[in-house]
């Protein structure tokens, strides 16, 4: 088994994650994987407030969120995957993680980063990132609340 | 006197429509501001508008958001575990910033438990709520 959707948001948990995507995978975990929020006890008290009662809030560094992702994946429970940016799934699929689907779902503008979609702008590092993501057999989409239908980044990525 | 700020935090135009409407009830609310958090804006940036809301004089401020896990909550409530001035509550409504802004005297726990209590028995279904005040 695979986990069904990691989302990439630089924001983490936030008002689209809760309210839209926990319902709409039927996901009673939500699992971080940042290796900055994983140091910082501050942040991880943070998130853990930002999600509903009852939903627990783990947060990973990259090397122990590769072991519980590949745990989670076996178990079919259905949860959700939260990273802040392409490098740490790429890393994660690189680790042995099964990953369906990589969603993109805020990923914020700024120097030297091209926007791909509304509220989707991704650097060249990034772009290259996903790439080789797709190459190792995981499907890319834009999708930013769970109601929006899903963009392959394949019809949207420029060099193609 | 009410002795503390009031920040209304949330998504889109709901923090100017919370205060516009909280006066249309109660008359001007003094020492208010709302701040919105527009599609597109970055947590960080929001940080800095709802910091300069707050204000840097030292002054209790309270911060209403209008939904647990949503941004406005999450930078509010970043800010509060740092600063003991600013307490930060979400699931605000109507009812709660109507108390808050008639509150008199300072943001102290008796204020916080009534403010939460105000917006928890203000949610009723009307059925279930009629039956209960027959009882």
């Amino acid at each position: 088994m695979s986990l069904r959707l990691v989302r990439i948001d630089d924001r983490l948990i936030h008002g689209q994650v809760v309210a839209g995507w926990l319902r709409a995978l039927g996901a009673q975990r939500i699992v971080i994987v940042d290796d900055a929020a994983a140091r910082d006890e501050f942040l991880r008290e943070v998130l853990t407030l930002a999600a509903p009662s009852g939903v627990p809030v783990e947060v990973l560094d990259l090397v122990g969120g590769a072991a519980r992702c590949i745990d989670l994946a076996a178990s079919r429970e259905p949860v959700i995957v939260l990273a802040r940016s392409p490098r740490t799934v790429l890393a994660l699929r690189q680790a042995g993680v099964p990953i369906e689907v990589v969603d993109l779902g805020g990923l914020g503008a700024g120097p030297g980063r091209r926007r791909l979609h509304r509220t989707i702008s991704v650097s060249a590092d990034e772009l290259a990132e996903l790439r080789e993501l797709e190459q190792l057999g995981t499907r890319v989409e834009i999708r930013i609340v769970a109601d929006d239908r899903p963009i392959a980044l394949r019809s949207l990525d420029p060099a193609r | 006197m009410r002795k503390f700020r009031i920040v209304l935090a949330g998504h889109g135009t709901l923090p100017a429509a919370l205060l516009a409407t909280t006066e249309l009830i109660c008359g001007p609310v003094a020492d208010a501001a709302a701040v919105g958090l527009e599609p597109t804006e970055s947590p960080d940036h929001y940080t800095e508008s709802l910091r300069d809301a707050i204000g840097h004089d030292g002054r209790r401020v309270l911060v209403l958001c209008d939904l647990l896990g949503g941004t406005p909550f999450n930078v509010a409530s970043a800010i509060a575990r740092r600063s003991p001035r600013v307490v930060c509550i979400s699931g605000a409504s109507l009812a709660i910033a109507l108390e808050a802004a008639l509150a008199d005297g300072d943001l102290d726990d008796a204020l916080v438990e009534r403010l939460l209590e105000v917006g928890r028995s203000g949610i009723v279904e009307t059925e279930r709520h009629r039956a209960r005040r027959a009882s």
